[in-house]
């Protein structure tokens, strides 16, 4: 039955102006997903008016493409400069640059590559087979299980923290601190906001990422080579050693289980509307490095961890349509671009899309398979040109980032006072670099702050300040479960 | 001595002399006969996705047939539209800063926040269609229409209900202190997060901006916040024939004050053509299922201050 109509809708995605648009979409998205701070967000709400007099089936399979392609181009900026725009390819960084340090930029992209596509076509296959009791599975997630999966990703701090765990726990706390400016979001009262209507949202994750987690390193890089006096004339990597860079199959595919898991944590968290692709990637970092026999090698550039975070990363994208499918509501942002374009192309998204409009959804399902085989060939052949980056000095790589990340910042919500609060974060970044606090518990602080009070407080709201409902719900009480274990491991490794 | 006190205050003549000088060198004069004679932005003060910056994005695409310049979107999120909304309010008054929002962005945050906008530092040009706001709930519900409501949340004290705004949790609220109904609150970040809640069980009723019209049978409306009864739900009342009050539902675009008159009228024409195109009118009565009439100045302007009027009534009763 499926079948019957996933043919069908390959019939009609293989049209050969669908497979351009595919292509030319992916394209689009890689290098969009490479500059700092723009993502798929910006890609898709940039495009969106573009795909006005396309078919609708090309529309969507276009912008597809480009959601594919930018939720992957940001490793290649986090491996090669370990400056990485978006929080979700913070992780990638952690092992990606030490790789591409070591002299293997290419193997460090490739590994990052084609993890992005693994996770990415399981994700697909499962939107394809399971979008309908997918969507009823995820209607029983409320707030209090929420909180438990929130209060769960918390433990990644112990494994993100670096050499210190306080030092890792005070960065996170700041980070949690710092989430907390805005409205209140039970009693919309203003939160240390100074009465600046700037910060009545709080403050932009996006100039918090891109100043703490590429900007502070790219000025890190430059007090580097001012004081080594050498890094004016040559290139990042002078070394360059073809063998060294091939990825063979076996040693890819012999990490099968840490791509599996990642890419159905990262299909999960896409299936639940609010979670997002950053704490997907950082929970498939975490539970590699948990699972690991060797935990100690991640964060020295073992691929292992370049995997476990794209291919979690990656397969949010086709699992963030399930709700939109199922449902018609969005999984994330750039599912809510896609709606919209749902819209502007006459198909109401909701829980008729597949009964009215089947032919066109399968369409798009057989458009996601086939763009996936576009990002592996493109992305491929991409890796190729950044490898000449490697090449350039960096005294005019670096400037250039650093253009690259104001306008990145400046560009999505077209806000000078966002380019301010980026610059301030590089400056705490460069600080923290500089004193062993961590950046990516910041981050994770920043994130997981406000998800974990909204949830909480909507808990307690709903269940009249029942602390038990965090026991008597089995999904949260899973996840409560997980916790302890994982505090309980912790400690016991010591 | 004397050169010494009287320099600073020649700086600061000289400078507004510079200034004065400047300005008219540079700024472009408002004249009605050339204009638009350059892009003209549209500023959505929401997040790119939504049903603002859809209707937005295609709006954009009729105007510019009838203005001949093109016409720019530009989002500018934050605060529930006061961001968007400030940036406005201190743009030049030439007509080419257009804002398109709820009235609700522009009338509530001034009310109860602190922002450095009010009502009149807009001048309103146009309404082109409303949104449908209702308190929706699912068809599982021992209760049918409002007055089940009602009479099963006084016998069921502590019902939940998912609101989305401080604006729909007041009146919300109103409604349970008019009842004498004891209910509780859960805030959610709009309406991608109000349907799990609703579908999934975890509230009892909610408010809703209009995306319930996408659910069919799935949902239904107990009762319209807007003024009059929503065209695809004419059995469930009004608030406004129950209790008197309506929740503004005008979705406007607005210019800043001082934006002279002949360019105003060019705007307002233009946006009154523009909502007669087709692909306009297809995403609006079609797939929002919002109704497309276009409201002009005049009355629009008396509508502001009824809802002005509407909204203190709602604070003063909620209050505390």
């Amino acid at each position: 039955m499926i079948i019957d109509q996933l043919l069908a809708g390959f019939a009609g995605a293989l049209a050969p102006l669908n497979l351009v648009f595919m292509a030319i979409g992916v394209a689009l998205g890689i290098v969009v997903g490479i500059l700092p701070g723009l993502g798929s967000v910006t890609a898709l709400s940039i495009l969106i008016p573009i795909t006005f007099y396309m078919d609708p089936l090309v529309a969507i399979a276009f912008l597809v493409g480009v959601n594919k392609g930018g939720t992957s181009g940001g490793a290649v900026p986090a491996i090669l400069l370990n400056a990485p725009g978006t929080p979700e390819a913070a992780a990638t960084a952690l092992d990606g640059h030490p790789m591409a340090k070591k002299g293997k930029p290419v193997k460090a992209m490739k590994t990052a590559l084609y993890s992005s596509v693994f996770g990415d076509t399981i994700s697909d296959i499962l939107l394809i087979l399971l979008a309908a009791p997918f969507a009823a599975f995820a209607l029983r997630f409320g707030p209090a299980e929420f909180t438990a999966i929130v209060l769960f990703s918390f433990t990644l701090i112990a494994g993100l923290s670096g050499h210190s765990l306080i030092k890792g726990i005070i960065a996170a706390f700041f980070g949690l601190f710092l989430s907390t400016i805005g409205l209140d979001p039970v009693d919309s009262s203003s939160r240390m906001t100074f009465d600046i209507v700037e910060l009545y949202d709080g403050i932009s994750l996006n100039a918090l990422a891109i100043g703490v987690l590429a900007l502070s390193s790219v000025i890190q890089q430059i007090f580097v080579m001012r004081r080594d006096g050498n890094g004016a004339q040559a290139g990042t990597w002078q070394n360059f050693d073809r063998e060294a860079n091939k990825l063979k199959p076996a040693e890819f595919w012999s990490r099968w289980p840490t791509l599996v898991r990642s890419a159905f944590i990262g299909s999960g968290v896409g299936m639940l509307p609010g979670l997002g692709v950053s704490l997907a990637a950082f929970l498939g970092y975490g539970s590699a490095k948990r699972a690991s026999k060797t935990p100690e090698k991640f964060g020295t550039g073992h691929g292992e961890g370049i995997m476990a975070t794209e291919a979690a990363n990656s397969a949010v994208v086709g699992a963030n349509l399930v709700p939109t499918i199922a449902l018609g509501i969005p999984g994330n942002i750039a599912a809510a671009l896609i709606i919209g374009a749902f819209m502007i192309h006459g198909v109401v998204p909701g829980p008729f899309m597949i009964e009215q409009h089947g032919e066109l959804i399968y369409g798009i399902f057989a458009s996601m398979l086939i763009c996936n085989a576009f990002h592996l060939l493109i992305g491929r052949v991409g890796i190729n040109i950044w490898g000449y980056i490697t090449r350039v000095p960096k005294t005019i790589v670096l400037p250039v980032v650093i253009v690259l990340c104001i306008v990145g910042v400046y560009v999505p919500t077209q806000s000078l006072f966002d380019v301010g609060l980026m610059l301030a974060f590089a400056g705490l970044g460069f600080v923290m670099r500089n004193t062993g606090f961590s950046i990516v518990c910041f981050v994770i602080g920043f994130l997981l702050g406000p998800m974990f009070e909204t949830s909480l407080r909507q808990t307690m709201l709903m269940y009249k300040s029942d602390f038990t409902i965090l026991l008597s719900s089995p999904i949260a009480l899973i996840f409560v479960l997980l916790t302890i274990f994982s505090l309980w491991r912790f400690a016991r490794r010591g | 001595m004397n050169v010494k006190v009287r320099s600073p205050r020649f700086g600061i003549a000289g400078l507004a002399a510079f200034a004065v000088a400047a300005t008219v060198a540079l700024g472009t004069p408002a004249y009605a006969d050339n204009y638009p004679s350059k892009p003209v932005t549209l500023v959505v003060p929401y997040k790119a996705g939504g049903s603002t910056e859809t209707m937005a994005r295609v709006y954009a695409k009729a105007l510019e047939k009838e203005l001949g310049q093109p016409v720019i979107v530009k989002t500018r999120p934050g605060g529930g539209g006061a961001v968007g909304a400030t940036v406005v309010a201190k743009s030049a008054p030439d007509g080419y800063t257009l804002l398109f929002a709820a009235a609700t962005a522009l009338l509530w945050p001034p009310l109860t926040l602190n922002v450095e906008y009010t009502p009149d530092s807009f001048r309103w040009v146009g309404s082109i269609t409303e949104y449908q706001q209702a308190l929706i709930s699912t068809p599982d519900k021992p209760y049918k229409t409002f007055d089940q409501l009602i009479a099963h949340a006084k016998k069921n004290p502590g019902m939940n209900f998912a609101d989305q705004s401080a604006l729909s949790r007041a009146f919300i609220n109103y409604i349970g202190k008019k009842e004498g109904i004891k209910w509780t609150a859960i805030p959610t970040k709009g309406g991608g997060e109000m349907v799990p809640f609703l579908l999934g069980g975890k509230v009892d009723v909610a408010w809703s901006g209009g995306v319930h019209q996408k659910f069919g049978d799935k949902m239904h409306v107990l009762a319209s916040f807007n003024a009059t009864r929503l065209a695809q739900s004419p059995d469930a009342p009004s608030l406004k024939e129950i209790y008197g009050i309506s929740m503004p539902s005008y979705a406007v675009i607005v210019v800043p004050k001082g934006t002279p008159d002949d360019i105003a009228g060019k705007i307002e024409a233009a946006l009154q053509r523009a909502g007669k195109d087709k692909a306009f009118d297809d995403i609006v009565s079609n797939k929002l299922k919002f109704p497309n009439q276009f409201i002009g100045s005049e009355k629009l302007n008396q509508l502001v201050k009824e809802m002005i009027e509407g909204l203190n009534t709602v604070i003063a009763a909620t209050k505390g």
